[in-house]
C-alpha cells in the first residue's frame, strides 16, 4: 500500500486542499460513477411507461431543475473571473463541467419524455421563486461579489438541490433516479466547497457575517417557496418536508447563521 | 488536533507530556486497528482513496469505532485505526477537514474545522 493511501487523514491541510480542488482529483472521481453511463444512465435501463399525470409532474420538476443547473452553470463560470485564488478557479472550472453535464442529462431526459425543444421551453415551466432566486444570484456574480455569490450558489442553491434530488430519487422512475443519483454525487463537492470556502472566509472577515445574514434573510422566502413548489411537484407528504430542509438549516447553522 | 494514524500514546490527552500526573492513565488502551476493504462500493473519489469512505445507510446504520459520519455530505469516513476525541479526519467527497468530538448523545461525531 502506498504512503499516499495509507495516510489520507494524516495529510497537511494545504496539501489536502490542493489535491481535492484539482482537475485530476475531479477527473478520477467522476470516472467512478459516470463511465459507461451515457446521459447519466446505465444503457440497460429501459424507458419506463409513465401515467400522464406522473409524466407531467416529472416534466415540471425537471424543468425547474434545469433552471437551477443553468443558473449554477452561469454562476460558476462567471465566478472563475474573480475567484480569490488558483485552487478556487480550478475547482469552479470542474463545477462548470458538472453543471453543463447536469443540464444536458436533464434536457435529454425531457426529450425522452416527449418534450419538444426542451432547451427553449424549460424556463417557462419552472417555478417562479427559483427564477427569482437565480436572478438575484446572477446579480451577485455580475457585481463580482465573491462572498455573496458563494453563499447564494454553493451554500444555498447547492444544498437545496442536494436535498430535493435526494428526496426525489427515492420515488422517481429508474432512469430519472439514476440521473439524479449521479448529479447528487457532484453536488457533494459543490456544497462542500461552498461551506468550507465561506467558513474560511468568515473567519477572517468579521464584517461579512452580518452582511450575509441580511442576504440570507432576503433569500430565505425564495428558498422556502422553491422547496415547497419542488416538493409539491414530486408529491412528498408535508410531514416529511422538514427532514428535506434540514440539510440546508444545518449547513447555515454551522456557518453561524440563525435558523 | 491529532491524527488517528499516529500512535495513540503520542496524543492521548490523558497521557500527554503536559498533563497533570494525576490525570495520566497508567496504561492507555491501545487503539484498535482495522483493515479497510478495498471496495466499499463507494465510487465518488479516486480509486486509491475509496477504502476510506462508504455510503451511509440511514438511521439504523451503526458506525464502527473507526468510522464517523460527515455532517456536511453524510458520507461515512473511515480510518485504519479506532477514532478518538481530538483526531482529525478528512472528507474527500465534500473537501472538509473535521475533528472528532464527543456529541451530546455520548457518541463520537465529526465537527467541521474550516
Amino acid at each position: 500500500m502506498s504512503l499516499e493511501t495509507e495516510e489520507v487523514h494524516a495529510r497537511d491541510h494545504e496539501a489536502f486542499l490542493e489535491e481535492v480542488h484539482s482537475f485530476e482529483f475531479w477527473f478520477q472521481s467522476v470516472e467512478g460513477y459516470l463511465s459507461h453511463h451515457p446521459y447519466g444512465v446505465d444503457p440497460e435501463t429501459p424507458l419506463p411507461e409513465l401515467e400522464d399525470a406522473e409524466r407531467a409532474s416529472l416534466i415540471a420538476s425537471l424543468s425547474t431543475y434545469c433552471v437551477g443547473e443553468a443558473a449554477a452553470l452561469d454562476g460558476a463560470s462567471g465566478m472563475i473571473a474573480f475567484a480569490p485564488n488558483h485552487a478556487a478557479k480550478i475547482f469552479l472550472a470542474t463545477q462548470v463541467a458538472d453543471e453543463a453535464r447536469h443540464l444536458e442529462v436533464m434536457l435529454h431526459r425531457l426529450a425522452e419524455l416527449g418534450v419538444d425543444d426542451a432547451r427553449a421551453t424549460f424556463e417557462a415551466r419552472a417555478h417562479p421563486s427559483l427564477i427569482a432566486f437565480r436572478d438575484r444570484l446572477l446579480e451577485f456574480v455580475a457585481a463580482r461579489d465573491w462572498e455573496a455569490s458563494v453563499f447564494a450558489q454553493n451554500v444555498i442553491l447547492e444544498s437545496m438541490e442536494f436535498a430535493a434530488f435526494h428526496s426525489h430519487m427515492q420515488t422517481a422512475d429508474p432512469r430519472t433516479s439514476q440521473i439524479l443519483s449521479g448529479v447528487l454525487k457532484d453536488e457533494r463537492r459543490h456544497m462542500g466547497f461552498g461551506e468550507n470556502d465561506l467558513g474560511r472566509h468568515l473567519a477572517h472577515s468579521p464584517g461579512a457575517h452580518e452582511r450575509l445574514r441580511e442576504i440570507k434573510h432576503e433569500l430565505d422566502p425564495l428558498v422556502l417557496a422553491t422547496f415547497e413548489e419542488s416538493l409539491d411537484a414530486i408529491g412528498l407528504p408535508r410531514g416529511e418536508r422538514p427532514e428535506v430542509g434540514r440539510l440546508y438549516l444545518e449547513t447555515v447553522a454551522r456557518l453561524g447563521f440563525d435558523t | 488536533m491529532t491524527d488517528p494514524l499516529i500512535d495513540g500514546s503520542e496524543f492521548d490527552p490523558a497521557t500527554a507530556a503536559d498533563a497533570e500526573p494525576a490525570q495520566r492513565s497508567p496504561s492507555p488502551r491501545p487503539r484498535a486497528r482495522f483493515t479497510l476493504d478495498d471496495d466499499t462500493g463507494f465510487n465518488e473519489v479516486p480509486k486509491k482513496y475509496r477504502r476510506f469512505y462508504r455510503r451511509y445507510r440511514g438511521e439504523g446504520d451503526e458506525l464502527a469505532p473507526n468510522e464517523v459520519l460527515c455532517p456536511v455530505c453524510k458520507v461515512v469516513i473511515r480510518s485504519s485505526r479506532e477514532l478518538r476525541v481530538g483526531d482529525r479526519v478528512y472528507c474527500m467527497p465534500c473537501m472538509s477537514r473535521l475533528t472528532i468530538v464527543r456529541g451530546d448523545a455520548g457518541r463520537l461525531e465529526a465537527k467541521v474545522e474550516y
